[in-house]
């Protein structure tokens, strides 16, 4: 397995407190974790009280990780979140009434029941709706950087997830090769939690590290300590700025442990309790809180109010989404084409009934 | 979601759905016992499916109302297993008392998931067993040429005109095959513009199509010469005097007693027997015939039948036959001697398969083998025209015989 | 000017896009400098620098990369150098660009231009006729061009269409076909083309089976049959109505397609007619599909394997004789 490895890593490491992080974003961060957090939360009980259809899949355990991307990205670029970034998605603009409008099915919401729960996304706005087929999206998002570069836009850049599950497969690997050919400013972010639901990583992978795989596609590889949030921030800011820079595609390799099992509906009873205890097994959020209240960036007011405001803005999110209308069949227009009209889309006589 | 809408303090309890293909999960413990106070978002229930061990929670806090859910019973995805008792606030909070919640399941999928397991295997196997592949080759007959062959086309358009496939056997087919055409109808019927056109009664087209319909049916006709002395002879003493059809009719339902097969009707490979011997008899009205009913004609002697045979004839003529006396009948006599006919092929009702007509009695030299010499004897032509696909010439040929051996007993009517 | 290939009314067309829109790219395998497999790029890349560019052998990335450069504002155009190898793109084809405008609201508008079916020698991986496959995708615009002019206006259509567009030209035709010069109109977009007008029979067709099924027409007037010939220009959205009319004209239908019959374009045809014009029909509507094999590698196999104008002419004999 490849977990020992990875935590006494000889690869490339960003020192911790680099001096990029700064109080600001470190503060930033955690509050965008801890609403993640909260609000996956309330998914889960909505979810189990039956509220919720199809699948509530948390991030917890992978926040640093996600809100790290997330934050470094702004406005212009192109962003591809998987399933765990609640936190990046919110770091990069989405909200929890938009979260919880998609996962409730609201007819308000940007997805409008059409699609729910981590498909949600407004590729209009630069962030992508992920399909689920792993892989996909490495070359969705380089194709948004090809469209930039065509247009002389500089200084864009992409960034995407996956788990070390999604490395195995072709799409993954055809996109991360078009990424070095093309020398896109692409960032690539693998969260490395060990799992593919339920497949451990010896029967994922046969190479000692995903990092060396960086190099097969001439690409930049940095390595991240997962639950580590100013070891995220630090390494992921550094490898957007390189990309900015026309540095060409970076890789971050992060080892870190899901808190959770692959949806609600998993119990995760596959991962040993060793593992749970080992170092890879912190909770992120509790590490992040302990490191900001040790600097002095965040005191323990501070937390308790945060933890409380945004407990409220979840359960009033909550409320108010919960009475918003569901989507009317019978007002559907039943089209998947924007050039066509319904007719034309269909016309079978049992739909015209 | 919610099967009561009148108690907006109780809110159901729902198996959620715990994971993309799970349909139903088992009870395996629950945390509450009925009248208990549960807070927000702790655990109810603890359910199992084959994936997993999973809470089922609380949205909010209340009382635990009513548990349905059984431990070591399995649910479905949607099920209700219980009734928590909340406040009005969190009904508001939670959306419970004006607009419906995200629809969960289409209606049809509930029903199916509102079954047990067991059932679900049973419906899969009752349905198999109605599914037999019986039909080989195309339900439209593609390789049918020939005048005979009616297409999609043709059909909507004689249905368009209230036309049927007898009224175009006048025309001839100038398609494969000899088969008519939509132009060589068109053309036909232009044509017919040309002649003098009057409506048909309402009578002549439900006898058109009664006979139409019949006509579907390879139908055949036996003869055979009766002598009617004896019978005319009988009849002359009798104070009420019963015609030669009510004759036949009595001696027909004697025979058709004795061998009640022979006016079976054929539907698919079963023989569709009589329920009783009821016999019609064709009466001529304005404009068509109409068939009254002597209902179990072979239970009552001859004279009793004779006054209800004279009701009916009059009651047809005048064309007030009510319902009851006609219809349902197994076999009808007609009396075509009446017109002076010595024989005809008349026509079976769709519905029968058998018709006894009656040609007209002639006296006829008949050749006395005892006394070795011509007689004259009052001789009628019946016959017995049959569905050839119920009964064959012998079978039909033994059952005139058997008529004509009752009517030379006519005191046995 | 010289009479024009269909291939290079592909050419050209492509050439007027990238002329006349900046938001349009191609990219493709060997497509840059080499001009592509079949030279329909010739040139273009000399011509628009950094607008033409070579591909990896990565057909999912291809079009995974035109996916977000459309949600992006360009007007991307995906050679697959082979209709055949689209399988390898397949995923981000029929789940990506087919679902993105409905589930997001963000149209996806790119060209997937697959050289489709046939020629001699090209064996099971080479020969494929895609169409009915991606027509099985709503969101997924299928055309499906049977002569010059329609292969040159329909490929600017294509790349003017806000949704994704699955561009099946034939390789039969790219050489065969040649017109003395390119259209200035076009006809509607959806719309289907009387290719022949007849009363006997329809034969709905279209790419390379159009030109079969007109010389089968031909054939069938030594018998005294006037066929006609519908061309359905584009799959998806199909044009029932056109397909309707020409049957109400003459009672018969016969679909050809060089694809396999199962679950096909001639499939659907004959499903629509069924169900809305059953009572148009003289006789059961009939198909003519390639054999239900992988298509096969030598000539005298392959010629049997698809339509040709005598077995379409043999199956109208035996349709105007039910």
């Amino acid at each position: 397995m490849t977990l020992g490895k990875a935590s006494d890593s000889d690869g490339p490491r960003a020192t911790k407190h680099s001096p990029e992080v700064t109080r600001e974003n470190a503060r930033r961060a955690y509050r965008i974790m801890l609403e993640a957090r909260i609000l996956e939360e309330k998914l889960a009980v909505l979810y189990r009280s039956g509220k919720i259809v199809g699948g509530v899949f948390l991030g917890r355990g992978q926040e640093a990780l996600s809100v790290s991307l997330g934050i470094h990205l702004r406005r212009g670029d192109v962003y591809a979140p998987l399933i765990r970034d609640q936190a990046g998605r919110m770091a990069f603009g989405d909200t929890i009434l938009d979260t919880m409008r998609t996962y409730l099915g609201s007819s308000l919401g940007s997805m409008r029941g059409r699609d729910g729960n981590i498909h949600r996304g407004r590729p209009s706005e630069g962030y992508h709706a992920m399909i689920s087929h792993l892989g996909a999206m490495v070359s969705t998002v380089c194709g948004g950087l090809m469209a930039k570069r065509f247009r002389g836009e500089t200084g864009a850049v992409g960034g995407t997830c996956i788990g070390e599950g999604g490395t195995s497969t072709g799409s993954f690997h055809e996109g991360m090769n078009l990424a070095g050919v093309e020398k896109l400013p692409i960032v690539v972010v693998v969260a490395n939690n060990q799992f593919s639901y339920s497949t451990p990583n010896d029967r994922q992978f046969a190479c000692n590290d995903l990092l060396v795989r960086a190099e097969g596609y001439g690409v930049r590889g940095r390595r991240a300590v997962g639950n580590d949030l100013m070891d995220c921030l630090s390494v992921i800011g550094e490898a957007v700025s390189a990309a900015r820079s026309g540095e060409g595609p970076q890789l971050v390799v992060a080892d870190l442990l899901r808190l959770v099992g692959h949806g609600e509906h998993d119990d995760a009873s596959y991962i040993p309790a060793a593992m749970k205890e080992s170092s890879l097994g912190g909770d992120c959020l509790d590490l992040a809180r302990t490191t900001l209240l040790e600097k002095g960036w965040l005191t323990g007011e501070e937390a308790a109010d945060w933890q409380k405001i945004v407990e409220k803005e979840v359960e009033e999110t909550s409320s108010k989404v919960l009475r918003e209308p569901s989507p009317d069949p019978s007002e559907e227009d039943w089209n998947a084409f924007s050039c066509l009209d319904s007719q034309q889309n269909s016309r079978y006589p049992e739909e015209r009934q | 979601m919610f099967p009561s809408p009148d108690s907006m303090h109780l809110l159901p309890i729902i198996m959620p759905q715990l994971g993309e293909s799970i349909a139903e999960a088992t009870i395996v413990s629950a945390a509450f016992k009925v009248g208990e106070r549960v807070e927000a978002d702790t655990d109810l229930l603890e359910v199992e499916t084959n994936k997993a061990v999973m809470g089922v929670t609380a949205p909010c806090g209340g009382i635990l109302k009513e548990l349905i859910a059984v431990v070591g019973e399995s649910y479905a995805v949607g099920a209700t297993l219980g009734y928590l008792e909340i406040s009005d606030d969190d009904a508001e909070r939670l959306g419970l008392n004006d607009v419906p919640p995200p629809p969960v399941e289409k209606p049809k999928k509930k029903k199916e998931t509102d079954l047990k397991k067991g059932e679900v295997v049973a419906k899969t196997k009752a349905l198999g067993k109605t599914v037999e592949p019986t039909v080989s080759g195309l339900p439209v007959p593609a390789h049918a040429g020939g005048a005979s062959f009616l297409s999609p086309r043709m059909k909507a358009r004689m249905a368009e005109l209230g036309l049927h496939a007898a009224d175009l056997a006048g025309v001839a087919g100038s398609g494969a095959g000899g088969r008519v055409t939509i132009d060589d109808l068109e053309r036909f019927l232009q044509d017919l513009e040309r002649n003098t056109i009057s409506p048909a009664s309402s009578m002549r087209v439900a006898v058109a199509d009664a006979m139409r319909r019949s006509w579907t049916r390879p139908l055949a006709t036996v003869v055979l010469p009766i002598q009617l002395d004896i019978l005319l002879a009988h009849r002359k003493k009798q104070t009420i005097k019963a015609g030669p059809a009510l004759y036949a009719l009595r001696a027909l339902s004697i025979a058709l007693s004795e061998m009640p097969a022979t006016a079976g009707r054929l539907i698919g490979d079963r023989v569709i027997h009589p329920r009783s011997v009821d016999i019609g008899f064709a009466v001529e009205a304005e404009d068509g015939v109409l068939v009254p009913v002597i209902r179990h004609a072979d239970q009552f002697p001859l004279a009793d039948l004779v006054e209800r045979y004279n009701r009916l004839v009059e009651l047809a003529r005048a064309r007030r036959l009510p319902g009851s006396d006609t219809g349902g009948s197994i076999a009808t006599i007609t009396n075509y001697g009446v017109f002076g006919l010595t024989m005809a092929t008349p026509i079976p009702l769709p519905e029968q398969s058998i018709l006894l007509g009656m040609g007209a009695g002639r006296v006829t030299p008949f050749w006395d083998s005892e006394k070795q010499t011509f007689v004259p004897v009052t001789e009628a032509q019946f016959t017995l025209s049959f569905d050839h696909r119920v009964l064959d010439g012998g079978a039909a040929g033994r059952l005139l015989q058997r008529v004509a051996e009752l009517l030379g007993k006519p005191e046995t009517l | 000017m010289s009479a024009i290939t269909y291939l290079e009314a592909i050419r050209l067309a492509q050439q007027k896009a990238l002329q006349d829109d900046p938001r349009v790219f191609i990219y493709g395998q060997d497509i840059g400098g080499f001009g592509g497999a079949f030279k329909a790029t010739k040139n273009l890349a000399k011509e628009f620098p950094g607008r033409v560019l070579d591909s990896p052998i990565s057909e999912d990335a291809m079009v995974g990369l035109a996916i977000g450069a459309a949600v992006e504002g360009m007007r991307p155009i995906i050679e697959m150098q082979f209709a055949d190898f689209s399988t390898c793109g397949f995923n981000q084809i029929v789940n990506q660009a087919a679902t993105l405008h409905y589930r997001t609201g963000t149209p996806c508008p790119l060209v997937v231009r697959l050289p489709s079916g046939g020629t001699p020698g090209g064996g099971p991986f080479h020969s494929q006729s895609m169409e009915a496959i991606y027509a099985h995708y709503p969101g997924l615009i299928v055309m499906t061009p049977a002569t010059v002019e329609d292969a040159y206006t329909m490929l600017l259509e294509a790349v003017a269409l806000d949704d994704p567009v699955i561009f099946c030209e034939h390789k039969f035709l790219y050489y065969h076909l040649k017109a003395d010069k390119l259209p200035e109109t076009v006809l509607p977009f959806g719309k289907a083309k009387i290719a022949r007008q007849g009363r006997d029979a329809t034969v709905v067709a279209y790419s390379a089976m159009v030109h079969e099924a007109l010389a089968a027409a031909e054939e069938l007037t030594h018998d005294g049959y006037d066929i006609e010939v519908v061309d359905l220009r584009t799959v998806r959205p199909i044009d029932t109505d056109t397909i309707l009319a020409s049957v109400a004209r003459t009672g018969r239908l016969l679909v050809v397609g060089e694809a396999w019959p199962w679950g096909g374009v001639a499939a659907e045809v004959i499903a629509r007619v069924a169900t809305e014009g059953f009572g148009l029909l003289d006789a059961p509507p009939q198909r003519l599909n390639a054999k239900e094999t992988p298509v096969p590698y030598h000539p005298a196999l392959w010629g049997t394997h698809r339509p040709t104008a005598s077995s379409v002419a043999n199956s109208l004999r035996q349709l105007l004789e039910l």
